[in-house]
C-alpha cells in the first residue's frame, strides 16, 4: 500500500501543473459543498434555537365564534375562555398536556417612572411564558409561581424599556414603576430582539381588571410530543374538553382557535431536511464539474502514458495493477485537493461563525465531524468514479500496441 | 529446450488479411545466444512479440520453458512475462521520470517485493552493469549505452529464463553497440538464453546461431555464426 502510494505520488509530482489544475476544480466543488453545508447547518441551528422542541411544545388556545348550532344554542355565539378552564384542561386534556396557563393583556395600561413612561400595556402571564416567548432574562428573574400565588405586583421589563425608564437597564431590578395606579417592583430585565412586552403575574392582572375570570388566551405546555398524530390528539382533546365546558360542537373549528406550535416544528423539520438535501444536490452538482475535469485529465493521462503502460505491462503489470494505479491516482487527486477545499471551506465557515454566526438567522454555521466523514466518503467515491472509465480504458491497452506508441 | 514453436501461423485481419507468420517451426535450447534476422516486414518482430507473450498466434503450438503458451488471459500472460522473460528494446523503454534504480526495480514491484529489497536487488544488477554510480540518474541524464545497460539490468532483475532483445543496438553507435553485445555475450557465457532480433549482420555475427526469416517463413538454412 505504501509502495502504491509512493508510485502514485511520483506519477502525480511528475505532472505537477496538470495535477494542480485538475485538483482546483475538485477543491472548488468541495469548498462550495462545505460552505453550503455550514450555512445550512447555521440556518438549522438558528431555527432550532428559536423554535426548538422546548419552545415548540406549546399550544395557544383562544375563544372565537361558534359556526354551528349546538344543544339549543344558535350559531354565532361568542366563546370566552375562563381561568377555571385551566384545571379541566390539565386534568382531562390527555397524556400530552403538561400544564395550562392563562394570559391577559391590558393594552391601555401605562408603565411609568418619574423619568419617563411607556405605553405598550401590561401582559399578565405565567412562569412558562419565558420559554414560550423565548425571553432571555438578563438581570434579575422572570415571574415565578410564588408571584402568581401571592398575586404580587411585580413586573419584568424589556431591556430597552428599562433603559428608557431608568437610564441604565442594570439599575432597574429592585426599583419601582407605576402602573394601573399601583406601584410595582421590577424583578427582572430581559432581552428579546422583537418583543416589547411588560410581563406581570397573570393572577395579579386578572385580579386588578375584575374580569370575572375571562382570559385572553390559554397557553398549554405540551410534553412527549413527537409526531403529527400527537399534534392531532392534542388539538382534538383540547377542543373536546372545552366543547364540554362551553357547549359547542367539538368539530366546530371557529368556536375555539388552537395554534399548536409543534405542528410548525414538524413542518420546520421537513423544511430543514429538504434544505439539507438541496444543499447536497447543489454541492454535488458543483462537484460534478470537478469530476468531469478529473475524469477528462485521467483520460488524457492514460493516453499520454500509453507507452509507459505498455512498458509496465511488458515487464509484468497485470491489467488489475494498471486499473488500481489509475483509480488510485484519481482518488489521490480528488482526496488531496478535496481536503484543500475542506480546509478552506472550514476556514470560511469559521469566519462566518465569528462574524455573522450568532444571529437570529444564522447560528454556529459550522460543519461537524459527521459532515467531514460524509465528505471523505464523497471524495473517495467521486475520485473512483472519475477514474473508473479512464482506468478501464488503460486496462484495455494491448502491450504490443502500446510499446509501438511513442 | 527452452523454446519450441510448432507450425505457428499469425494473420492480421483487415480488408486484406496479412499472413505474417507461416508455419513457423523453431527450437531454441537453453543457454543459446541466437539472432533472428530478416528484412523489414519479414515478420521477425511479430515472431519476437509472440515469443515474448506480447502477442498471440492463430494456430500452432508454443511452449516456453515447459509452459504451453496458448489462450492465456491477460493476468496469466503478465505473470509469465514477469517470471520467465526479460525484455530489451531498441528504444530502451525506460520510464522517463524514474531514475535508473527505480526503472530496474520496477518488475519486482509487480512481483510484490518490498521497496528496500527490490532496491538492493536493483543496485546489484546496476553494479553488474557497471552503473552503480548512475543509479540515481534519470534516463535523460544517461548516454545511449548506459540506458541500454539499465534496460538489460531491468531485464535481468527477475532472473528470467530468457532475454528477448528487439534491435538492442539499433539506436546506438558502433562502439556502444559492441559494448552492449559484449554484455550479452558475457551474460550468455554465464548461461543466460538470449534471443536477439536484428537486421544488422554485425550483430548476427556475434551470436551463436542466426535464424533467418523472410516473408513470414524461417528460411531452410539456419546457420551457426
Amino acid at each position: 500500500m505504501l509502495d502504491l502510494a509512493r508510485e502514485i505520488l511520483q506519477t502525480l509530482s511528475h505532472n505537477k501543473l496538470r495535477t494542480a489544475l485538475t485538483g482546483i476544480a475538485v477543491a472548488w466543488g468541495i469548498f462550495m459543498l462545505i460552505v453550503l453545508l455550514g450555512a445550512s447547518r447555521g440556518l438549522y441551528n438558528a431555527t432550532q434555537r428559536n423554535n426548538g422542541v422546548e419552545q415548540s411544545s406549546y399550544a395557544s388556545v383562544w375563544g372565537g365564534w361558534t359556526g354551528k348550532a349546538h344543544k339549543g344554542y344558535k350559531e354565532g355565539r361568542r366563546i370566552s375562555l375562563k381561568d377555571d378552564d385551566l384545571e379541566p384542561v390539565e386534568k382531562d386534556g390527555g397524556p400530552h398536556i403538561a400544564r395550562a396557563d392563562a394570559t391577559m393583556s391590558v393594552d391601555t395600561a401605562r408603565v411609568s417612572t418619574q423619568k419617563d413612561f411607556i405605553s405598550g400595556g401590561i401582559y399578565g402571564a405565567g412562569p412558562n411564558a419565558a420559554v414560550q416567548d423565548r425571553v432571555k432574562v438578563k438581570y434579575g428573574r422572570f415571574i415565578n409561581d410564588r408571584d402568581m400565588a401571592e398575586r404580587r405586583k411585580v413586573v419584568v421589563l424589556q431591556a430597552d424599556q428599562a433603559r428608557l425608564l431608568f437610564g441604565d437597564e442594570k439599575d432597574a431590578v429592585g426599583k419601582r414603576v407605576d402602573c394601573m395606579g399601583l406601584s410595582w417592583v421590577v424583578v427582572g430585565v430581559y432581552e428579546n430582539e422583537w418583543r416589547r412586552t411588560t410581563y406581570a403575574p397573570f393572577n395579579t392582572v386578572m385580579m386588578l381588571t375584575g374580569n370575572k375570570g375571562t382570559i385572553d388566551e390559554m397557553q398549554v405546555k405540551l410534553k412527549d410530543m413527537a409526531t403529527e398524530a400527537d399534534v392531532k390528539d392534542v388539538n382534538a382533546s383540547l377542543r373536546g374538553v372545552l366543547s364540554q365546558r362551553h357547549d359547542f360542537a367539538d368539530d366546530d373549528q371557529g368556536a375555539v382557535h388552537v395554534w399548536n406550535r409543534f405542528e410548525n416544528y414538524l413542518a420546520q423539520g421537513v423544511a430543514n431536511r429538504v434544505l439539507n438535501a438541496v444543499v447536497w444536490i447543489i454541492g454535488l452538482l458543483t462537484l460534478l464539474s470537478g469530476i468531469v475535469g478529473v475524469s477528462n485529465i485521467m483520460f488524457v493521462s492514460v493516453r499520454e502514458r500509453t507507452h509507459e503502460i505498455g512498458i509496465r505491462r511488458a515487464i509484468g503489470a497485470k491489467p488489475r495493477s494498471i486499473l488500481v494505479q489509475v483509480l488510485a491516482e484519481s482518488v489521490a487527486i480528488t482526496a488531496m485537493f478535496g481536503y484543500v477545499g475542506v480546509f478552506f471551506g472550514i476556514v470560511v465557515t469559521e469566519i462566518l461563525d465569528k462574524t455573522v454566526g450568532q444571529t437570529e438567522f444564522l447560528y454556529n454555521p459550522r460543519v461537524d465531524i459527521g459532515v467531514a466523514v460524509q465528505v471523505t466518503v464523497v471524495l473517495v467515491l467521486v475520485g473512483a468514479l472519475a477514474g473508473f472509465f479512464p482506468a478501464k480504458k488503460a486496462t484495455k491497452v494491448k502491450p504490443v500496441e502500446a510499446l509501438r506508441d511513442e | 529446450m527452452i523454446i519450441e514453436l510448432k507450425d505457428i501461423n499469425k494473420t492480421y485481419p483487415g480488408a486484406v488479411p496479412l499472413h505474417v507468420l507461416k508455419d513457423i517451426n523453431l527450437q531454441i535450447e537453453r543457454g543459446e545466444l541466437c539472432s533472428i534476422m530478416g528484412a523489414s516486414g519479414s515478420g521477425k518482430s511479430t515472431l519476437l512479440n509472440i515469443l515474448g507473450i506480447l502477442d498471440t498466434y492463430d494456430t500452432g503450438e508454443y511452449v516456453l520453458d515447459g509452459t504451453l503458451i496458448r489462450d492465456l488471459n491477460e493476468n496469466r500472460a503478465a505473470e509469465l512475462r514477469n517470471r520467465l522473460i526479460g525484455f530489451v528494446f531498441q528504444s530502451f523503454n525506460l520510464i522517463g521520470y524514474k531514475n535508473a534504480l527505480e526503472n530496474v526495480a520496477l518488475p519486482l514491484f509487480y512481483r510484490g517485493i518490498g521497496r528496500r529489497k527490490r532496491n538492493a536487488m536493483a543496485m546489484e544488477q546496476l553494479e553488474r552493469m557497471g552503473l552503480a554510480d548512475r543509479a540515481h540518474h534519470l534516463p535523460g541524464e544517461l548516454s545511449g549505452g548506459q540506458k541500454q545497460r539499465v534496460a538489460i539490468a531491468r531485464a535481468l532483475i527477475t532472473q528470467p529464463s530468457i532475454i528477448l532483445a528487439d534491435e538492442p543496438t539499433g539506436a546506438l553507435d558502433s562502439q556502444t553497440s559492441k559494448e552492449v553485445m559484449r554484455v550479452f555475450r558475457d551474460l550468455n557465457a554465464d548461461g543466460m538464453t538470449i534471443v536477439i532480433v536484428t537486421h544488422d549482420p554485425k550483430v548476427g555475427e556475434q551470436t551463436n546461431r542466426v535464424i533467418r526469416i523472410s516473408d513470414g517463413r524461417i528460411e531452410g538454412g539456419e546457420e551457426d555464426a
